[in-house]
C-alpha cells in the first residue's frame, strides 16, 4: 500500500470568489498555509502569508491601512508585495523583515492564488471557467467547509455511479436502466470523461424548469474534466426532439484547507431560465441538499480513514478516473519533491 | 442498475504542422497546433507525446517548447541513420501544414524540485532538457549542462542555450577522453541534495548510471530512447489474475499481458509495446514480476508495485493486477 498523497502546492488553487475579497482582510487556510487576502485601493487582490514576521500572530488579525498592512500586536507593517514597510520602535527596517507574497491572478469571478515555489507559477495554467462569468448563463452556488480531503472529494466528483445512491431523485433516470459506455481519457495531468445517453426524460427537477412535459425525451452528453487538482467541472448537455439544447455545468471548486479538510465552492450554472428568480431559489434548495448529502458523506469516509487508517481497497474498472486523479495528485506531488 | 462499461484511452487528436525548422545538422523542430486552435493538454518538464506517423509507425519524442504555451506542442527530431523508421518519416515526410496524429503527452521523466540539479545530454537527448532548464531556471535552482555531441554543427538548441553562459558546457567531436574527464567531475563525488538528469545514447547513459551508482538513492533520473538489451530471457506461460475485472487470464509464451488481457475486451492503455514509453504501467497487488522494460530504475523494479505489461513477465507462475 503506497502511502497517501499529501497536498500539492504546485497548483493555482481558487480559494475565494472575486465579491469576496475587498478592501477587508480575509484569513483563509489553504494546503496546510495561512492566507489573508485583500484588495489595494486600486483594486488589485493580494494574497499575504498571515502571520507577521515579527511574532507569532496574524496579520489578518490587524488592520488595512491604503495597500498596507499593519500587525494588530506589533506595529510593523508590510507592503502588498510582503516586503516590511515600518516598523514603530526604530527608524530602520530589519534586513530580511517580510511575509510571503503568493502569485494572484482573477479570472472568471474567482481570486486564483499560487502557493508552489513562485518562480514555477508561470508554468502551469488556470482553468477556464467561462460560465462563472458570463451574460449567457445563471448560477447559484455555496460554499462549504468539509471535514473530507481533497481527494476524497475529487474521487467522489468523478465516480459517476455513486450519484444515484447519494441523491436518487436528482439523478438522470437514465442512469438506472441502461448506462451507456464511459469513455475516459488521460493525459499526464488530466482526466476526462464522457459519455452519450439515449433520449430519455430529463430529471423531474430539470423539466420543471426547462417548462417542457415530463416526458420529452431528451439526448442526453455528459463530461466531466480533472483540469487540476483545484477543480472538478460536469457538463450535462440535453438535446429536446426539436433540437434545441439545455446545458448544465457543475463546478467544483476544491481548496485543500490541510491534509483531512478542504473548501468546497459549487457552482450549477445553466444556460436556460436565465435570471429567474424562482428558478435560483429551487436549484438552490435542491443543490445544497445534493451538496450537503455529497459532503455527509465524504466526511464519514474520513472519519473511517483517521479512525481505522487506510485499508484494503477493492476496485472496479468504473473506477478508472478516481485511480487516474490519485495517481496524478500523487506525480504531482512527488515532482514537488521532500 | 446494470453494468458500466469503461472504455480508457490516452488523448489523442490529429493537429497541424505550424512550423517545421531545420536547427542544426540532421536535426529538425516540428511545432504541432490544433486546427481550431484548442488548447493543448498541460504537461511538464521532461513529458513525451506519441508521434502516429503511418498505422505501423508509432514513435516518442520529448517535448521541447514551453509548458506554460497551451496552443503548441514542439518536439525536436534526429534523422538517425540507424532510424527504425520513425526519424526517416518525419524528415523525409513531414512540411509546413502536414497533418499528424499524436497521443500523451505523459511523463515518465518528471523534474522533481531541488535546489541543484546536473543535466547531462548527448546529441538529440538535448530536447526534454530545454524545458526542464527553463524550470530549474525560474525556480531559482543552482543547475549546470553537459551537453555532448558530433560536432557543434549537429549540436541543437545552441542559441538557446548560449544565454545561461557558464552553466552549458558544450563538448563537440564525440571526445570520449573529455567526456569522460567532464562526467568524473561532475559525479565522481557524490552530492547530497543534487538531482542527476541525463539523457542521450546508451554508452552515456550507461557511463553516467555506473558514475551515480555510489550515489544516494533517487539521484539519478535518466530516459532512454531505445529498449535495453534483455539477453538470455525466456519466455513462458503464466496466469494472471485481474482484480478489478474478477477474471483469471492465461498470458501465453508467445504473447505479452497487454495481447492476452486484450484478447478478453479489457481496455488497457499502450503505446510502444517495447518497454519504452510507460504507457502501460500497472499496480501490482501479488506475484513476482520478471521486469523487462527501460522505463523502471532498480529501486522501483525491486519494489515490484507496477509492472509494463507490454514486455515484462512473471517469475511466480501467477500475477496478480489491478486490472
Amino acid at each position: 500500500m503506497k502511502t497517501p498523497p499529501a497536498i500539492p502546492r504546485d497548483c493555482w488553487y481558487a480559494p475565494a470568489t472575486s465579491d469576496e475579497v475587498d478592501r477587508e482582510l480575509l484569513p483563509i487556510r489553504a494546503a496546510g498555509l495561512p492566507l489573508v487576502l485583500f484588495r489595494t485601493v486600486d483594486g488589485v487582490a493580494v494574497a499575504l502569508e498571515d502571520r507577521c514576521a515579527h511574532r507569532a500572530y496574524p496579520l489578518s488579525a490587524g488592520e488595512l491601512i491604503g495597500d498596507t498592512v499593519r500587525c494588530g500586536l506589533c506595529g510593523f507593517v508590510f507592503g502588498p508585495d510582503g516586503a516590511c514597510v515600518s516598523v514603530p520602535t526604530q527608524p530602520h527596517v530589519p534586513y530580511g523583515a517580510r511575509v510571503v507574497s503568493y502569485p494572484v491572478r482573477e479570472s472568471d469571478g474567482l481570486v486564483w492564488v499560487w502557493l508552489g515555489e513562485p518562480g514555477r507559477a508561470a508554468l502551469h495554467r488556470i482553468p477556464e471557467l467561462p460560465w462563472l462569468d458570463s451574460d449567457s448563463w445563471s448560477t447559484v452556488s455555496g460554499e462549504e467547509e468539509v471535514l473530507a480531503s481533497f481527494l476524497l472529494l475529487h474521487e467522489n466528483f468523478a465516480d459517476v455511479t455513486q450519484v444515484p445512491f447519494v441523491a436518487p431523485e436528482i439523478a438522470p433516470a437514465v442512469l438506472d436502466t441502461a448506462p451507456p459506455p464511459l469513455d475516459v481519457v488521460v493525459s499526464e495531468t488530466s482526466v476526462s470523461l464522457h459519455r452519450d445517453f439515449p433520449p430519455a426524460p430529463l430529471p423531474a427537477w430539470q423539466a420543471e424548469i426547462v417548462g417542457c412535459p415530463l416526458d420529452a425525451p431528451y439526448r442526453t452528453e455528459q463530461s466531466g474534466f480533472f483540469p487540476s487538482p483545484a477543480v472538478w467541472v460536469d457538463h450535462w448537455d440535453a438535446q429536446g426532439e426539436d433540437g434545441s439544447w439545455v446545458r448544465l455545468r457543475f463546478t467544483q471548486l476544491v481548496t485543500p484547507i490541510d491534509e483531512s479538510s478542504s473548501r468546497l465552492l459549487w457552482a450549477v450554472s445553466r444556460d436556460f431560465a436565465l435570471g429567474n428568480r424562482a428558478v435560483d431559489q429551487y436549484l438552490d434548495s435542491i443543490f445544497t441538499d445534493y451538496y450537503d448529502r455529497v459532503i455527509d458523506a465524504m466526511e464519514i469516509v474520513q472519519d473511517v480513514l483517521d479512525i481505522d487508517g487506510p485499508g484494503p481497497e477493492v476496485n472496479v474498472n468504473a473506477d478508472a478516473v478516481g485511480l487516474k486523479i490519485r495517481e496524478i495528485v500523487a506525480s504531482l506531488r512527488a515532482a514537488e519533491g521532500s | 442498475m446494470t453494468e458500466t462499461e469503461t472504455r480508457l484511452r490516452e488523448f489523442e487528436s490529429d493537429l497541424v504542422v505550424e512550423s517545421y525548422e531545420t536547427v542544426a545538422e540532421d536535426v529538425v523542430t516540428v511545432t504541432l497546433v490544433h486546427p481550431d486552435g484548442e488548447p493543448l493538454p498541460e504537461w511538464t518538464p521532461g513529458a513525451h507525446i506519441d508521434l502516429i506517423l503511418t498505422p505501423e509507425i508509432t514513435r516518442q519524442y520529448s517535448l521541447c517548447g514551453s509548458p506554460a504555451d497551451s496552443q503548441r506542442f514542439t518536439v525536436g527530431i534526429l534523422n538517425a541513420p540507424d532510424s527504425r523508421g520513425g526519424s526517416r518519416f518525419v524528415h523525409e515526410s513531414v512540411q509546413n501544414g502536414s497533418v499528424i496524429r499524436i497521443r500523451g503527452p505523459r511523463n515518465h521523466f518528471p523534474l522533481v524540485a531541488s535546489p541543484r540539479y546536473v543535466f547531462i545530454a548527448g546529441g538529440i537527448g538535448i530536447t526534454p532538457m530545454l524545458p526542464m532548464i527553463a524550470e530549474a531556471e525560474a525556480a531559482g535552482a543552482e543547475w549546470s549542462l553537459l551537453y555532448g555531441g558530433r560536432s557543434e554543427a549537429s549540436m541543437a538548441f545552441l542559441p538557446e542555450l548560449t544565454k545561461y553562459g557558464d552553466r552549458v558546457t558544450l563538448l563537440p567531436g564525440n571526445d570520449v577522453a573529455l567526456m569522460t574527464s567532464a562526467l568524473d567531475e561532475r559525479l565522481g563525488t557524490p552530492r547530497p541534495g543534487t538531482l542527476v538528469y541525463t539523457c542521450g545514447p546508451e554508452g552515456l547513459l550507461g557511463a553516467v548510471e555506473q558514475r551515480c551508482g555510489s550515489w544516494p538513492p533517487g539521484s539519478l533520473h535518466l530516459e532512454r530512447f531505445a529498449a535495453k538489451a534483455t539477453e538470455g530471457a525466456v519466455d513462458t506461460e503464466f496466469e494472471v489474475e485481474l482484480a478489478r475485472t474478477g477474471i483469471t487470464i492465461t498470458v501465453p509464451a508467445d504473447r505479452s499481458i497487454f495481447d492476452a488481457v486484450q484478447d478478453h475486451g479489457i481496455s488497457v492503455l499502450g503505446s510502444c509495446h517495447e518497454g519504452i514509453c510507460g504507457t502501460c504501467e500497472t499496480v501490482v497487488i501479488d506475484g513476482d514480476v520478471d521486469h523487462r522494460d527501460s522505463v523502471l530504475n532498480d529501486e522501483e523494479k525491486a519494489s515490484n508495485e507496477t509492472i509494463m505489461i507490454c514486455v515484462s513477465r512473471c517469475r511466480s507462475g501467477r500475477l496478480t493486477l489491478d486490472l
